[in-house]
């Protein structure tokens, strides 16, 4: 399917890199039409970053910033022009949402601050989301996503023991809370203009944002007033749980004995009634947790994770193998089953790869459309939206207005 | 502000009048609590003992219960119970949005459900989706972490896989739900017809695995963990003097490389001359493990004689892109977050009173606020009422 659900919606959109796009990119694939405000000089790192298709690099051969912009079109202005920043205006008055992941300021300085855009626009809904928010002694400081688990715990709480800090081995923040805490406000500032009619300032921190994401630990943490031990793959509650070694090259399987009904029947498959009673308990089981993960993992390590994980999860026990990117695209049957990838024509990067939007809407996949070219929607968005003529668009070009 | 109530929140909220069902068990509870916050009137149906989370010992989670179902409402249906379904299927009519989970009531039933509200939207929140091979294959969510994806992704290469910490499958599958049960529900407003969302949490993992799914696709390489071969030497934690700190500073941050060495250069320490050799100019060495030791010696040693409030004011005053690698109790303290409000305090069941995180985001007009979860079934002398 195509949806239409947010047919009704336009956003100009400022967001760059990661995580700003990711969270605007959902309006697209649900039929909003979002222009991508960007410029040719100083370009989307993600544009820049990789990895590209054949491995030579271009400013449109980026999977990394095609997977963060389907649907989307791609605008070029020069907003330190006069005219570029008059035709942004122009395109807000004609928009319902404003969004941009810039630090604190960038915005004003290109003349598209909440103040100025509301003059334009009264009932903007406009979205900032800067990695410690607005204002503030530390608002200013510089990061990445990896930086923003850092500040929050989330990194520190990443490890394999006490006091080794491993962290996330993505810039997660990017990938999960920050976009999508993102687009779950702006959809619900939607809904309120059109309770209210009026707009609402999104002022989102990305660190305030995942914290909400490890919530759980911060309230328990503040109860327990201690921070506890990093729990690794194991945990507090339940015995064993772990990521174990099998038969291969670097292949593991996840394993998680979540009841004692689940022990007795690993404990009979590890080949042991006296096992079984030993540890029957989950306090037992807690309380000897590396003799019982050695147990595993001997078990495991003569297997290959396919079987293992098969054989577990016949028995009724949550086992997986750890996936790696080329297993979930070749080899996992359920996201096959599911039509979960798609490819999308595109001129210079193929048909490539993408993820489906993790959902099926009545029954259906959400089918995407492609990125865009840098700049690919320039005159058309000024000519059918603005109204410019071809001659004006022209003398638009030559004055280096889109670049 | 016009129109505030006495607790400083607008009358009128972005969910005001929309009525959400929260059938759902452990997978997708984050997904109501956004639109608890946000004014919607969300309903969480528990068992007559109450969802695991709240039982002593090591059954339950006291924590993750009070975070995960802030602001709701509880009623009690024993499923068991005559009539259960009846209750069940009044409270469906009168909702908005259906939260369902595999496990909970109506998983299996998610066409009647439909059918018994045919304007409301059913999203059925599930380990690996309600089709295919697996779709009732037992999880957890390590094991979920694992067949999406993104356990491959952390840890050291030497070590095994490493899964993140407090049920990020819950948090990942939750918001991917909550999303697009938003965006359905717009068109459901719009159009009067409801819709049915099928969210598989491994397929939520897939999709949230940086750029690996186009490394492979496009270049057949496979990001693993430990990052070697594709993170600068200088995108790592490094020891300081009372804990760590996170640095990011490879050549496509330009800025943040050139005033971390003139930084080293001002203060007279000799990592500064060592790192303004030719050789740190070239991108392709930065990534190799000789580059990675190289600096690390280098920049520990200058670390070594700082704190992290030091560093962090530095990096702070000189734009370098690092942080202070934060224990969770730290964030209490964080100068940025008190200065911003951010923690709130709020009551647990035991009446004591805790650090509570604020909202995600900042909202103006405010129309956010989090109530303290409820105590079991305190909405069912209500509830029933306006349901029978």
């Amino acid at each position: 399917m195509k949806p239409d659900f947010l047919s009704d919606v336009r956003l100009a959109d400022f967001t760059w890199a990661g995580a700003g796009p990711f969270g605007t990119k959902i309006f697209s694939d649900f039929g909003a039409d979002v222009i991508k405000i960007e410029s040719s000089v100083r370009l989307d790192s993600v544009r820049t970053g990789g990895p590209f298709k054949d491995r030579r690099s271009g400013v449109n051969r980026s999977g990394y910033f095609a997977s963060r912009n389907t649907g989307k079109k791609s605008v070029v202005l020069d907003l330190k022009s006069e005219e570029g920043r008059r035709i942004a205006h122009d395109i807000v008055r004609h928009s319902d949402v404003v969004s941009n992941n810039f630090g604190p300021g960038a915005m004003e300085r290109l003349g598209m601050d909440y103040e100025t855009v509301r003059r334009i626009k009264p009932d903007i809904v406009y979205l900032s989301m800067p990695m410690y928010g607005e204002d503030g002694p530390r608002a200013e400081l510089l990061g990445v996503g990896m930086t923003i688990s850092a500040v929050t715990g989330l990194m520190w709480s990443t490890g394999y023991r006490a006091d080794d800090p491993v962290g996330p081995g993505t810039h997660y923040p990017d990938h999960a809370a920050n976009p999508y805490h993102a687009a779950f406000a702006v959809l619900a500032a939607l809904r309120h203009r059109r309770l209210t009619g009026e707009g609402m300032k999104i002022d989102l921190s990305q660190v305030e944002s995942t914290i909400n994401f490890i919530g759980s630990a911060m309230v328990r943490c503040a109860a327990e007033q201690h921070d506890r031990p990093q729990p690794g793959n194991a945990s507090w509650r339940m015995a064993p749980q772990g990521i174990y070694r099998c038969a291969g090259d670097d292949a593991w399987c996840a394993i998680t004995v979540a009841t004692d009904e689940q022990w007795a029947i690993l404990a009979a498959i590890l080949g042991g009634a006296a096992m079984a009673e030993r540890f029957a308990s989950v306090e037992a089981r807690l309380g000897a947790r590396s003799e019982i993960d050695r147990l595993v993992g001997a078990w495991a390590a003569e297997k290959g994770a396919d079987l293992v994980a098969e054989t577990l999860r016949t028995a009724g026990i949550p086992a997986a193998l750890v996936a790696n990117a080329r297993h979930l695209i070749e080899h996992d049957r359920q996201l096959a089953e599911r039509d979960y990838w798609q490819r999308v024509a595109h001129p210079e990067l193929g048909h490539s790869l993408y993820a489906s939007p993790p959902y099926r809407v009545d029954g259906e996949r959400v089918e995407l459309a492609r990125p865009p070219l840098l700049g690919e929607h320039t005159r058309d968005v000024l000519g059918d939206l603005l109204g410019l003529s071809d001659t004006e668009l022209d003398r638009l070009e030559t004055a280096g207005v889109f670049k | 502000m016009t129109g505030e109530t006495a607790s400083g929140t607008r009358p009128s909220r972005p969910y005001s009048g929309v009525r959400v069902l929260d059938l759902t068990r452990q997978f997708g509870l984050y997904a109501g609590r956004l639109f608890a916050d946000l004014g919607a009137e969300v309903i969480l149906v528990e068992p007559p003992e109450g969802l695991a989370d709240r039982q002593e010992g090591l059954t339950g989670d006291f924590a993750r219960f009070a975070f995960l179902n802030a602001s709701k409402k509880s009623i009690v249906i024993d499923e068991a119970a005559q009539g259960a379904t009846a209750a069940l299927e009044r409270l469906v009519a009168r909702s908005d949005i259906v939260l369902l989970e595999r496990g909970g009531p109506f998983y299996g039933d998610v066409e009647r459900v439909a059918a018994i509200q045919p304007r409301a939207v059913v999203t059925a929140i599930s380990p690996y989706g309600m089709t295919g091979p697996m779709a009732d294959a037992p999880a957890s969510d390590l094991v979920l972490q694992a067949a999406g994806g993104i356990a491959w992704m952390s840890g050291r290469i030497e070590d095994a896989p490493l899964s993140l910490p407090f049920d990020q499958a819950t948090m990942v599958g939750s918001i991917y739900a909550a999303t697009v049960t938003a965006i359905a529900l717009a068109d459901a407003e719009r159009t009067g017809r409801g819709h049915v969302i099928d969210v598989s949490i491994q397929e939520c993992i897939a999709h949230s695995l940086q750029n690996a799914v186009q490394v492979w696709d496009l270049e057949q390489r496979i990001s693993t963990r430990g990052g070697a071969g594709t993170r600068d030497a200088t995108e790592d934690i490094f020891p300081c003097r009372d804990g760590y700190v996170f640095l990011a500073s490879p050549l496509s941050l330009g800025a943040s490389w050139r005033s971390l060495v003139a930084w080293m250069v001002e203060v007279g320490h000799p990592s500064g001359d060592a790192l303004s050799q030719d050789r740190w100019v070239d991108r392709e060495w930065r990534l190799t493990a000789e580059a990675r030791a190289g600096f690390r010696t280098l920049f520990t040693a200058f670390t070594m004689e700082r704190d992290k409030e030091t560093l962090t004011a530095e990096a702070l005053a000189r734009r370098i892109v690092m942080g202070p690698v934060n224990r969770l109790s730290e964030t209490f303290s964080d100068p940025q977050l008190a200065h911003r409000g951010f923690y709130r305090s709020v009551q647990l069941a035991d009446g004591s009173a805790v650090a509570f995180p604020g909202p995600p985001y900042k909202l103006d007009p405010q129309v956010w606020t989090a109530s303290p979860a409820p105590a079991l079934g305190s909405a069912d002398a209500g509830l029933t009422e306006r349901a029978g």
